[in-house]
């Protein structure tokens, strides 16, 4: 597997640059994706200066969007989909409420360590049941829509397929910024361009990093209306498994609250579950890590460890 | 007595230059946790502090201080609290209200100012202030036949500031919206909002009545022209989400009667209600005592709490802890709730008035309308 060079966000701490000179990217032009960022897509000068090398924007945003314009039998499939797949999450909502206070309020009990324990465990095994389910659901729903459009049977889906191919044929590279997760996925899933850069070196930042692993989760404790818990939004593009990435969870968790970490890595094991706030970096070369950098690991007791590399 | 006051009158009898500094280096009202000290200096035969505020005498006398042109009175205030207020000067005879000279923390409404008082640990929110960073939206000017009213009406859009036509958009009709730009800083919540992706972009309707106390009230032709002719305008006009989850009505006072009323007439077209100190007067049995301006909306509002139906699937309700409407609004929590309503309410130390409206708008918004904050890791 090529390296893989994940950052924390940008802000305030801009180690972009820094951090590919450090790791030896071969020099050359960079392909960017920056589809998270929706209609800023492309705005990507600051990037430019960071690593001084050029770059060229996939545009998958801009790709779809253009597509929606003028394709509107791919636009009314594309807003079914969605539709559906705000439908399930509403649904699995519901159901997660209920569990996630369940299980917290099971850590908290007080009594019988051995009966605690093992109420704890069930609940936590219900949690994760539920996480699969739904997991499985929105696999099944993505299925259905790409059984109809597929960038390997669909021709104007191909046809973008084909010019990103193209723009990646010069890069060894690709740099994923942060931004919507969820737009950002479904450009990537829509021509299929996480395949294409499976076998490039990839740089990526907070959504980019939640992106690149195989199951996605949605976390935010201080949304103006509290805490809400923790959500599988669904599949990740697997290009690095078995990771949780929380980027800037110092500002969006409550991480001194041992049974919400705790909670939170028991849930998602055996995937370790990353803090990358700004400054953060990990480097992984061939699938090992190599270099970790202010990231941080949620431990089934609720506190957060350094990573170390080996 | 205030402890920078009290050490001012031990100087028995402090010298004008005394008053003069004691003037100078202070910030009116005296803030000393929950004791609030209200000063005014000047000849008068009397001085009163008038705050309107349910819970308080409306007029509170100011005592003259001895061998001093001051006069002052302490009340108190809990943490937290917000209080709009006028001085009334007595002289010789005539009673005049101000502005409270040493204060200039004003509060601006369609009848002109007031003086605020900030209580201990009450703070502006942040996100109420302009934010270079956050993109402004604009504003376009419509205009609307009304059948129903049987004339021409103008209303204000607020478009986001990346508003585009191959997208759709939720839609928020407020009431008194202009009032609301002008005294509740609505534009720049908005924008800092969507700014933060605390709401989604959307797009917002601001309708100002010619005559509220009577359109507002729980007047049938208010809502037929809300429900059947500004929103199918607007639906023609903007790319609108066809969902009623995606649609509300926002009012304050009998803007928040009007809201409640046409979405009642209309049940399932709007999803969402932001009511913020409802009118909500209602009489359980006899004739209520709030003037015959409140006739039509008690009895819209006994006619509502009879057969509440299912006006919207969300309500965020709020109401000042100091003004007398915080009964009905709490009396009507649990009738909204029964009917399967999703509800929250928010109390606030503040009173009727649109700073008090300006600082719930985030809560309300953002719960009504989440946005994308979310799903966006930067």
């Amino acid at each position: 597997m090529p390296k893989r060079l994940l950052l924390g966000p940008q802000r305030p701490i801009r180690n972009l640059g820094e951090a590919i000179e450090h790791s030896g990217f071969p020099t050359g032009q960079m392909a960017v994706i920056s589809a998270g960022w929706q209609e800023a897509e492309g705005d990507i000068d600051d990037v430019r200066e960071l690593v001084q090398r050029p770059l060229v924007d996939l545009q998958l945003y801009s790709r779809a969007e253009s597509m929606f314009s003028t394709d509107s039998s791919l636009r009314q499939a594309y807003r079914e989909r969605q539709d559906q797949l705000k439908e399930l999450q509403s649904l699995y909502q519901m159901r997660l409420r209920q569990l996630t206070l369940a299980a917290r309020q099971t850590l908290r009990a007080k009594g019988s360590k051995e009966m605690i324990a093992a109420e704890l465990r069930h609940a936590v095994s219900q949690l994760r049941s539920l996480d699969r389910h739904h997991l499985n659901r929105v696999q099944t729903i993505n299925n259905e829509f790409d059984e109809r459009y597929t960038f390997q049977q669909y021709e104007p889906l191909a046809e973008q397929h084909a010019a990103i191919a193209k723009q990646l044929d010069d890069c060894e590279s690709v740099i994923i910024t942060g931004g919507n997760v969820v737009i950002l996925l479904n450009r990537l899933r829509m021509f299929g361009t996480h395949l294409q850069v499976q076998n490039k070196h990839l740089i990526a930042w907070s959504a980019g990093c939640m992106a690149l692993s195989d199951r996605v989760v949605l976390f935010h404790d201080r949304l103006p209306q509290g805490r809400r818990d923790p959500e599988l939004l669904g599949p990740g593009t697997c290009l690095l498994p078995n990771y949780i990435f929380l980027p800037d969870a110092r500002h969006r968790l409550h991480t001194t609250d041992k049974i919400r970490t705790g909670l939170f890595s028991h849930r998602f094991a055996p995937a370790e579950c990353v803090t990358l706030d700004s400054g953060a970096q990990l480097l992984f070369d061939d699938g090992e890590l190599q270099r970790s950098e202010l990231a941080r690991r949620m431990t089934v007791d609720g506190n957060l460890e350094r990573i170390h590399p080996g | 007595m205030n402890k920078a006051l009290a050490h001012l009158l031990k100087l028995s009898p402090p010298a004008t230059a005394d008053i003069d500094a004691f003037i100078e280096r202070s910030v009116f009202p005296l803030v000393d946790g929950e004791k609030i000290t209200f000063v005014y200096r000047g000849s008068a035969d009397a001085v009163f502090l008038r705050c309107w505020i349910s819970g308080l005498d409306t007029a509170q006398p100011l005592q003259l201080l001895d061998d001093t042109d001051l006069w002052a009175v302490t009340i108190e205030l809990p943490e937290g609290s917000r209080i709009e207020y006028k001085l009334e000067v007595e002289r010789d005879g005539h009673r005049e209200l101000i502005l409270d000279p040493l204060n200039d923390i004003l509060a601006h409404d369609p009848f002109g100012a007031n003086s605020v008082c900030q209580g201990a640990g009450y703070r502006r929110p942040q996100w109420s202030l302009y934010d270079p960073d956050a993109r402004p939206g604009r504003l376009e000017t419509r205009r609307i036949a009304s059948k129903s009213f049987g004339d021409t009406r103008e209303f204000q859009v607020y478009l986001p500031a990346r508003f585009r036509r191959n997208r759709r958009y939720p839609l928020l009709i407020v009431h008194d919206g202009i009032d609301y730009l002008h005294f509740a800083d609505l534009k720049i919540v908005l924008d800092n909002l969507i700014h933060r992706l605390e709401i989604p972009q959307m797009i917002v309707a601001l309708v100002q009545s010619p005559d509220r106390l009577v359109e507002y009230s729980g007047d049938d032709r208010h809502a037929t022209f809300i429900g059947a002719e500004l929103l199918p305008s607007m639906n023609e006009l903007y790319p609108l989400q066809d969902d009623p989850g995606a649609r509300g009505l926002m009012g304050a006072s009998f803007g928040g009667v009007a809201s409640l009323h046409a979405a009642w007439r209309y049940p399932e077209l709007f999803g969402c209600l932001f009511l913020q100190s409802g009118s909500f007067a209602f009489s359980d049995l006899g004739r209520h005592k709030r003037g015959p301006v409140f006739d039509p909306v008690v009895e819209f509002v006994n006619e509502f709490r009879e057969r509440p139906g299912c006006p919207a699937d969300k309500i965020y309700m709020s109401c000042g802890i100091y003004e007398s409407l915080i009964y009905e609004n709490r009396s009507l929590i649990p009738r909204l709730q029964q009917q399967g309503i999703e509800v929250r309410f928010e109390e606030a130390r503040d009173a009727h008035n649109w700073e008090n409206w300006r600082d719930r708008q985030r809560n309300g918004l953002s719960w009504l309308f989440p946005g994308p904050v979310w799903m966006v890791y930067e």
